[in-house]
């Protein structure tokens, strides 16, 4: 076991912290000058660790570096630490001098020239709004009919969009903030950055599960997912894909929905089971696990867990949790976070939970999700999966949510053989 | 390339040489003469025998009906693929894994030029399935009422480090952790086997109350005296090796 660091190297900790305390002083304090003061700081804290009680520490979520500080910091504080515990711990040693007044002059002419970029994409930025103003403002007769125009205006915006981004992407503090996870996810270069970490290996790894899991072919046709939805169970993170114990998903999921465009959306859930064994057919069905509807979704408020929910607002089928019978294959759990376009009839894009909760009745066996989400402006928009399969607790689970039939076990089979053919007489004689 | 020319000289002056040099009868030719083959007799210049067939070739036709198990294609290398419904065995033979008929086919979408071999459900039914079409499974099993002897009741609950605490399940903490766990039930196990689980016998030792100094990690002190102590060992079984040896050879 480790030994906790106050104990171990009184002087390298001293070390450590001294640029941490003069970090509230910006102006480039060189550790020299303070040393004379650090070093009855140093002699104290030595004296101290010889008695029982430890000082207390001054935990900074910037400079926090072993998991005893960190853990320490989230239970006396219910701080998590900023950043990655390697540039955490090179923070301690670092003077923390501002990028403006860095003394390296190759460094600060090259902010020069981003500044000045930044500047002329600002100009930009400031013309295409006044032109897409002035464009919006044309009778569409003069610019060769509406789908011309709309066109136009379209492809306006999306430079818009593309400028805004372009303008702060070599921004060496926006990277950092980012780095630290202090992104305001309002601003669209926050939402960018995220977008490309999340495409760089998560969604990666989510389409490769779903093609890898016949999700694709056998709950929908298509899917492109543009949310991040990570999942949980109380402390638990599941990833995609995972067997989770039929226990843990007893309790409604926790989810985390991250959009990257702008706006608040009503979003639906649904929970689908496409392994229900159907015997009678000698084929599998499916099952709704959980629908929720009209949930706002926006980039920056972006958890939902499903046990919050409200009952009469939005849930029309609420948490069955996941269970299988014993020898039936695993069951996959696909959950999809399915967007309510904005149409003619609701111009906020929300669904009446009472309608939809008579057309569906009590029937979640046989749910299906094509037919859901066909013809009704709901476009899914992100999705995660898990899997279940029979363990020792799906007993209590089952009993406890008063699930009927659960009391059947599987078994194979027996493999049919061929009729066997006779030969003609003749060979025998 | 040709062999080299014996030229033989006419008899009559070879009687003539001969009756002239009796002296030296050495001259005559062999009577038997080498002549290397032009062409090998043997092996594979001249179309070994084929050997026996190897029966290869389709043992099922098109919506034939088989089951898991049937052959449906012998082949060396992979003349056909393995589709739907279908396995390749070790000798690239096809083979059926459900019940149904025997389909040839080609699949641009999955590859441009392979043939594969499927087997579907319903007699005329085609192959591929249309990309985005959810596929069809067949379930397989027999359901039957489990006995109940074979449910576990609420006591398995603690299997998995879940324990339940004001209405949820959590994972168990180092603090809620019972330091002995006790002996479970023995239960029946895959392999009729009735015997308590392999993380309950792990911790046999501790229910025994069996203390373990604690593992120090560079603990050098230690990691001396044990090596001294081995070392100490080893002379003594070398000394008692040797004597044994001496005596042995006595």
């Amino acid at each position: 076991m480790a030994l906790p660091t106050y104990t171990i190297r009184p002087a390298l900790r001293c070390l450590r912290r001294a640029p941490a305390l003069g970090s509230g002083s910006i102006s480039s304090s060189h550790s020299f000058k303070t040393t004379t003061s650090k070093q009855d700081e140093a002699t104290v804290e030595t004296t101290t660790s010889n008695t029982p009680p430890p000082p207390p520490l001054d935990l900074d979520p910037n400079t926090v570096s072993t998991r005893r500080e960190e853990r320490l910091l989230l239970r006396t504080k219910g701080v998590h630490p900023i950043g990655s515990r390697r540039r955490r711990a090179a923070l301690q040693s670092s003077d923390n001098v501002p990028f403006e007044q860095m003394p390296y002059q190759c460094f600060q002419e090259a902010r020069k020239v981003l500044q000045e970029d930044r500047e002329s994409k600002l100009e930009q930025i400031t013309e295409m709004r006044r032109r897409i103003a002035r464009w919006q403002n044309i009778p569409a007769e003069e610019c060769g009919g509406e789908v011309a125009k709309k066109g136009k205006l379209v492809r306006m915006q999306k430079y818009l969009e593309e400028l805004k981004i372009l303008a702060d992407i070599n921004d060496p503090v926006i990277k950092k903030r980012f780095e630290d996870g202090m992104g305001d996810m309002n601003r669209p270069i926050y939402r960018h950055l995220a977008d490309q970490k999340w495409r760089a290996y998560k969604r990666l790894l989510l389409m490769q599960r779903i093609s890898q899991m016949h999700i694709v072919p056998d709950i929908l046709a298509h899917i492109d997912p543009t949310a991040e939805v990570s999942l949980g169970f109380g402390r638990r993170n599941v990833q995609p894909g995972e067997f989770v114990d039929s226990r843990v998903s007893e309790m409604p999921a926790r989810l985390n929905i991250q959009v990257f465009d702008k706006g608040e959306r009503f979003v639906s859930i649904a929970v689908m089971d496409p392994d229900v064994p159907d015997e009678e057919r000698d084929t599998f069905g499916s099952r709704c696990h959980f629908l929720a509807v009209n949930i706002p979704v926006s980039p920056t408020s972006t958890s939902v867990p499903l046990s919050k929910l409200n009952k009469d607002n939005h849930i029309v089928y609420p948490w069955l949790p996941p269970y299988a019978q014993k020898g039936a294959p695993y069951h996959r759990l696909a959950v999809f976070v399915i967007q309510q376009d904005k149409t003619s009839f609701s111009a906020d894009g929300r669904v009446d939970v009472e309608t939809l909760r008579k057309s569906m009745g009590r029937r979640r066996e046989r749910f299906s999700f094509r037919r859901f989400t066909q013809g009704k402006n709901m476009h899914p928009i992100g999705m995660h999966l898990f899997r279940s399969k029979w363990d020792d607790g799906t007993d209590g689970v089952v009993q406890r949510a008063d699930i009927e039939g659960f009391n059947v076990e599987f078994t194979r089979k027996k493999p049919e053989k061929l009729p066997y053919k006779k030969k003609d007489g003749a060979r025998y004689r | 390339m040709h062999p080299p020319r014996i030229r033989i000289p006419p008899l009559a002056t070879t009687c003539r040489s001969c009756l002239s040099l009796r002296s030296r009868p050495s001259r005559f030719l062999p009577l038997t003469q080498h002549r290397p083959a032009s062409h090998a007799s043997q092996g594979r210049a001249n179309k070994a025998a084929p050997g026996p067939g190897k029966r290869l070739g389709a043992k099922k036709g098109a919506s034939e009906l088989v089951v898991p198990g049937n052959i449906i294609f012998r082949q060396r290398g992979t003349h056909w693929f393995p589709g739907e419904n279908c396995g390749m065995g070790r000798d690239h033979t096809i083979f059926a894994k459900e019940k149904g008929y025997v389909t040839f086919y080609k699949d641009p979408a999955a590859h441009p030029k392979r043939k594969y071999i499927g087997v579907v459900f319903q007699r005329g039914e085609k192959l591929p399935v249309p990309r985005n079409a959810p596929r069809r499974r067949r379930l397989g099993l027999v359901g039957r009422e489990r006995v109940l002897s074979t449910i576990a009741t609420a006591e398995g609950m603690e299997a998995g480090g879940l324990v339940e605490s004001q209405g949820t399940m959590r994972q168990e903490g180092m603090k809620t952790r019972s330091k002995v766990p006790a002996l479970r039930k023995v239960e029946l196990r895959p392999g009729y086997q009735y015997r308590e689980s392999n993380w309950s016998i792990g911790r046999a030792a501790e229910r025994a109350n069996v203390r373990v100094r604690e593992y120090k990690r560079g603990d050098r002190f230690l990691a001396w005296r044990k090596l001294n102590a081995r070392k100490a060992r080893n002379a003594e079984r070398r000394a008692l090796g040797s004597r044994k040896k001496k005596g042995s050879s006595k």
